[in-house]
């Protein structure tokens, strides 16, 4: 009988944790039979090496998402971070020159998000979606709408490879471990939670808020500006057109990777689980030539499957693992009237 | 501190935005200055209302329209972005109403969409033409363009020849639903395909005329299959994203590619063998036949127009004429 | 007079991963009479209402309606049953109407689904005017009180005609004289036949209104009594399991130099011309009526609010503290009074929440020490006593008392001087309070200082050594421990008298 207990709850938390690596092991296996191509190694390579740029992305944006916020501006300023560092490259020769431009370019751009977010107090769905305009109208004014060509040597960065290692996938490695490193061994990532969990306890603790959101936009930014020079090299042009829509991809991958958009949880890992479900997903479909509508559906349906499933094990997690609880406290997770949300509890009454 | 801060950074902001202002105020200025010393003869007002300022080859139209525009004396030209929006798009072509411009050259974003617009500029006693593509069958509205079906046409037709027996092709499409897409894939399929049935669509997508996007897809479709002999893309943009994505293969070293359009891209391609061919549409014979029949109508020399530039095809074999004359325009760079 | 029986329940089981909730509960309400259910948290009672409100679904048993058996699968079929329940934090939209929040859910509407707003206008008067209640039905929300607004929701219950209403915790957040309004219209619902399930803490309350007692305890029911039969010390015993020898464990502590001392004190929380000092090992309450402006003066002092003017010394040294890292590198800390607000980050466990204020001591040498931080917070636990599954555990999982001890452990991990404990005890049942006034008394004797606000004069009266009463955002009264009287803090609350020593110091 205890022992039964016990058991239930170790599953109930293995769950929670493993459940988006075991998604991933399945699909990954429905696949492998789906079509014998998937299965090669070249494949496999090519699926990493197109998911690097979206999933560099979706890194900055689980940063972004765990500490309460978003960047909607990520495809566009990746457009104009790269478009920058291709011209850079093309009038100085310079790898260094351009990738200090684009990082730079990505970093101005994202401090002016947290400016608007942290000091302004603008919601960053908002700072973000006005930056996203503003960021690819800087693109277009500067290259005339015109696709910069011919980058020469500069494509190594995003077609060449080590060993047998592309470049890209290196970075997305990379990035996936800087991530890592950032969420679970330092003191910022611990406040990222804290701040994405509940902004005014954390503040109550003695974190600085406002700190912790302009480092997770500088971040994001670093992150946006070496996702628009992978970009731009892997396609051997400079497009300001580019990377449209890539914001959603990225945070699809976020949310699929079990990131919650109420801030507070999400992880490095599974962002990158995410980011691989949708590029395995993607990957089966073209193999198989699905249909370009049908494939638009099907991506749809993910996601909301994902959301739900976030939902779902949420209400589940306050009433499984409540230990012996009476759970007035279950109510906490939408209180606190976060993001402006008009819903008060009476217990704060006009005191 | 913190209040120094903030004041500092809205200064900035006020500044980033007045000088994005006073640049753009600058350049709708520049054709008018043009003739500003050519006092006494009559000047028109004329609109320019681009699909978006964002589209590549909407874009290179503008300013070739722009650039063109200058040698106009009595003509001042004013550019408007419909920013891809049939909504405002259609504000737009009211506003210029509103503003009593003489003429009203209108590049739509759908045409069904701005035809009742184009008839209201008619109606107001406004000349209007409308170009890339046109609208056709409205009375008394003039127009100037290149034909999609045709742009393609001249591509698929080459191509009947030259794709092999049985051969496996992939093809990229641009966004379902826009006028250009269609009609490019439309005369594919009936110059090509339909003659073709031996030849097998391994692949297709819509790529948005996005080069990365396009580049995905035949990354994959390398993987599905053991050989791809062509592909068909309905712009240059995509058609390069594929061979950007296979160009390293020594395996897809023969395969035939198609677009349309004429960037200076796909010239380059073209003249290192990468690329079969490519129809030209050319901006600047765009606009210089827009100026020219806007001239016309303006001084009553006739009452509607409509002409079509040429379609020519562009190979290897007159690439290097082609290459030269763009870079004479200075569009490459 | 014999009473029938209203609502049985026979057998219900309830378990949740890793813990039993409920194990066999029986348990009946009599038509027309006032049962109380009391119980520390995490007895059951909650879950036991909720099962009856639909909420849950129980693993075994059966309920009873009128002696007929009934299966409760919603919210909605329990209040087609005639069962209504008013939640102990009630959430609502401040923009909305009385009217809407009254037929929330339950607007009459034709077959097309159009509102009959003209009905639901007649009705809500007529139901505002038979209840007494004096504003209209296009009242906002946000313009009542707390109090109206728990009335509205007892409105509510009894415009679905329920003939069982469940109250959790109705008076947790209103005033005294509020609660003589409550129970007044509880009286009145009860001679209409109706049975009232009321939980509560507060036993005097319970006293006050109980027909019947029925005390949890671990998922079981203990004992279930008339009212005649019981006493405060019996139920309390029944409670823990244990008789509560002292029931505020108050130690005398040597008491030296001032280490805390504001002097004139304004802020634009609306309080002024604040002046207190407290003494090393002095515990000192603060009391006063709710809005006497105690909560705005204590966020200053910690850094959460700005201070207009005045000045504050720690340890003789003229500090400026304008965030709480700078309280905190004072050594000055504080619990808030809205612990889900300010206090936890519900979907964190119970380690991150702890060692959130002392990352320091965690993250070091470029990673964190995963091993340490366990070592931290099991010390911690163990010291507090804190009650956990595991340390991964999320914080929103526990109990309040639990939960308000994890953050108290966040705060002595930084082994503070002056601890500020702002209603420390809200919420929180018999056991878990007397551990933390224990710990209050812990830290007293290691010659730190307690601030405490409560509105909860016995625990100010029983742990405390002096107390300040505020009214109206100033200072009114100070008293020693050993004048202490209810009476003089309830004159100096009201305002009606302010003493001679609060007077000197103004001056």
């Amino acid at each position: 009988m205890k022992d039964n207990m016990n058991w239930s709850l170790f599953w109930s938390t293995f769950k929670k944790t493993y459940s988006i690596y075991l998604v991933l092991l399945a699909l990954f296996i429905v696949c492998s039979f789906a079509n014998p191509n998937f299965l090669s190694v070249n494949n496999l390579t090519n699926i990493s090496t197109q998911l690097a740029v979206t999933t560099i992305l979706a890194f900055g944006q689980t940063i972004l998402i765990i500490s309460g916020m978003l960047d909607l501006s990520a495809g566009s300023v990746l457009a104009l971070s790269g478009v920058f560092a291709v011209s850079a490259y093309k009038s100085t020769g310079s790898f260094t020159v351009a990738i200090v431009t684009g990082i730079v370019t990505g970093v101005v751009c994202n401090v002016v998000n947290a400016v608007m977010v942290s000091t302004f107090k603008t919601p960053p769905f908002i700072a973000t979606l006005a930056m996203l305009t503003m960021a690819r109208g800087v693109a277009l004014l500067f290259t005339k709408g015109q696709n910069i060509l011919q980058l020469e040597d500069f494509t190594i960065l995003g077609q060449g490879s080590i060993g047998f290692i592309p470049i890209p996938v290196l970075f997305l490695i990379a990035f996936a471990i800087i991530t890592w490193y950032l969420l679970r061994h330092t003191k910022f990532g611990r406040s990222l939670f804290a701040v994405g969990g509940n902004e005014e306890a954390a503040a109550a603790s003695g974190i600085n808020v406002s700190k912790v959101k302009y480092s997770a936009f500088i971040i994001n930014g670093i992150f946006v500006g070496v996702a628009g020079i992978l970009f731009m090299s892997r396609v051997n042009a400079g497009l300001p057109n580019g990377a449209i829509n890539y914001e959603f991809t990225a945070l699809t991958a976020a949310i699929i990777g079990g990131t919650s958009f109420s801030g507070g949880i999400g992880s490095a890992g599974g962002t990158l689980a995410g980011a691989f479900i949708v590029g395995f997903l993607d990957n089966i479909m073209n193999l198989t030539n699905v249909d370009s509508y049908m494939q638009q559906i099907i991506r749809g349906a993910i996601i909301a499957l994902a959301v739900i499933y976030d939902i779902r094990s949420k209400n589940r997690r306050t009433k499984n693992t409540l230990g012996r609880i009476e759970d007035k406290s279950g109510k906490s997770g939408k209180s606190g009237g976060r993001r402006g949300e008009p819903i008060q509890e009476i217990a704060k009454g006009p005191h | 501190m913190k209040k120094t801060f903030i004041t500092v950074v809205s200064m900035l902001l006020v500044l980033v935005l007045l000088a994005a202002c006073g640049n753009s105020n600058t350049q709708s200025s520049s054709g008018s200055e043009a003739q500003g010393n050519n006092s006494g003869e009559k000047v028109y007002k004329v609109a320019y209302i681009a699909r978006a300022q964002s589209d590549s080859f909407a874009a290179w139209l503008a300013n070739a329209v722009k650039e063109e525009a200058k040698k106009y004396p009595n003509i001042k030209l004013e550019v408007f972005d419909g920013q891809a929006s049939d909504d405002k798009e259609n504000s737009m072509i009211e506003n210029a109403i509103t503003n009593k411009f003489d003429l009203v050259i209108v590049q739509p974003n759908n045409g069904e969409a701005q035809r009742p617009y184009v008839e209201k500029v008619i109606n107001a006693g406004i000349f209007a033409i409308t170009t890339n593509a046109r609208i056709s069958g409205i009375e008394g509205a003039s127009t100037v363009d290149a034909d999609p079906y045709e742009q393609a046409g001249v591509n698929a037709r080459a191509a009947l020849d030259q794709i092999p027996q049985n051969a496996k092709v992939v093809v990229l499409n641009g966004p379902s639903g826009n006028f250009h897409a269609d009609k490019r894939r439309e005369s594919w399929q009936k110059e090509f395909f339909d003659k073709r049935p031996d030849v097998q669509i391994v692949g297709e997508q819509i790529a948005n005329w996005n080069k990365d996007e396009a580049m995905k897809y035949m990354e994959d479709w390398v993987q599905a299959n053991d050989k791809i002999d062509a592909v068909v893309s309905m712009n240059d943009n995509m058609a390069a994203g594929a061979l950007e994505a296979v160009k390293d293969n020594a395996k897809y070293s023969g395969m035939l590619a198609y677009g349309v359009d004429g960037t200076a891209e796909a010239f380059q391609l073209i003249k290192e063998g990468k690329m079969t061919s490519t129809c030209l549409q050319n901006a600047f014979e765009l606009a210089e036949k827009l100026l020219d029949t806007s001239n016309k109508l303006l001084t009553g020399v006739e009452k509607q127009i409509d002409t079509d530039i040429g379609n020519p095809l562009i190979t290897k074999d007159n690439v290097d004429e082609y290459i030269e004359l763009l870079e004479k325009a200075e569009a490459l760079k | 007079m014999e009473q029938s029986i209203k609502l049985r329940v026979s057998q219900i089981e309830k378990s949740f991963p890793g813990v039993k909730a409920l194990d066999k509960i029986d348990f009946t309400v009599k038509k027309g009479s006032v049962h109380v259910l009391c119980g520390e948290n995490g007895a059951g009672k909650s879950t036991l209402m909720k099962i009856i409100n639909g909420i849950h679904q129980p693993d075994g048993g059966q309920i009873f309606i009128d002696e007929k058996p009934v299966k409760i699968g919603s919210p909605i079929q329990a209040r087609n049953l005639g069962i209504s329940m008013i939640f102990q934090e009630l959430n609502y939209v401040p923009e909305m109407t009385v009217e809407e929040n009254i037929f929330l859910g339950n607007l009459p509407a034709n077959r097309f689904g159009k509102v009959d707003w003209k009905q639901v206008r007649q009705r809500t008067t007529e139901l505002l005017r038979a209840e007494n209640l004096p504003y209209s039905p296009t009242t906002l929300l946000k313009d009542l009180t707390v109090s109206d607004i728990q009335m509205l929701e007892i409105m509510k219950a009894i415009s679905y005609k329920s003939d069982i209403i469940i109250m959790d915790e109705p008076t947790s957040a209103i005033t005294h004289e509020e609660v003589d309004k409550m129970f007044v219209k509880i009286r009145e619902l009860q001679a209409r036949g109706v049975s009232i399930i009321y939980i509560s803490h507060k036993l005097d309350e319970i006293f006050q209104i109980a027909d019947e007692i029925t005390v949890f305890r671990d998922g079981t029911v203990v004992e279930s009594h008339p009212r005649e039969e019981l006493d405060i010390e019996t139920v309390i015993s029944l409670m823990v399991g244990r008789k509560l020898t002292n029931t505020y464990p108050k130690e005398e502590v040597e008491i030296g130099d001032t280490l805390l001392k504001v002097e004139n004190l304004s802020g634009a929380g609306g309080y002024r011309n604040v002046s207190f000092h407290v003494r090393k090992g002095e515990m000192v309450g603060f009391a006063g009526l709710i809005g006497a402006g105690r909560t705005e003066v204590m966020r200053s002092l910690f850094g959460l609010d700005p201070i207009a003017s005045g000045h504050v010394y720690i340890k003789g040294r003229k500090v400026t503290i304008k965030n709480v890292e700078q309280s905190i590198k004072n050594g000055m800390v504080m619990l808030s009074e809205d612990r889900r607000r300010y206090g936890i980050i519900p979907m964190r466990s119970v380690k991150e929440n702890t060692t959130l204020s002392s990352l320091k001591s965690v993250f070091y040498r470029f990673r964190h020490h995963g091993k340490v931080e366990q070592d931290i917070v099991s010390d911690m636990f163990q010291k507090m006593r804190v009650k956990t599954p595991s340390m991964d555990t999320v914080i929103a999982s526990l109990s309040g008392g639990n939960q308000q001890k994890v953050l108290l452990a966040k705060w002595m991990i930084l082994g503070p001087d002056i601890l500020i404990l702002d209603e420390p005890t809200r919420g929180i049942d018999v056991g878990a309070k007397f551990e933390i006034y224990k710990l209050m008394t812990e830290l007293v004797k290691e010659g730190k200082v307690v601030i405490m606000v409560s509105s909860e004069l016995p625990e100010l009266l029983g742990m405390c050594d002096r107390i300040y009463v505020m009214a109206k955002g100033t200072i009114t009264g100070e008293i020693s421990r050993g004048d202490f009287s209810q009476e003089q803090i309830m004159k100096y609350a009201t305002g009606s008298i302010t003493s001679n020593e609060v007077n000197r110091i103004e001056r």
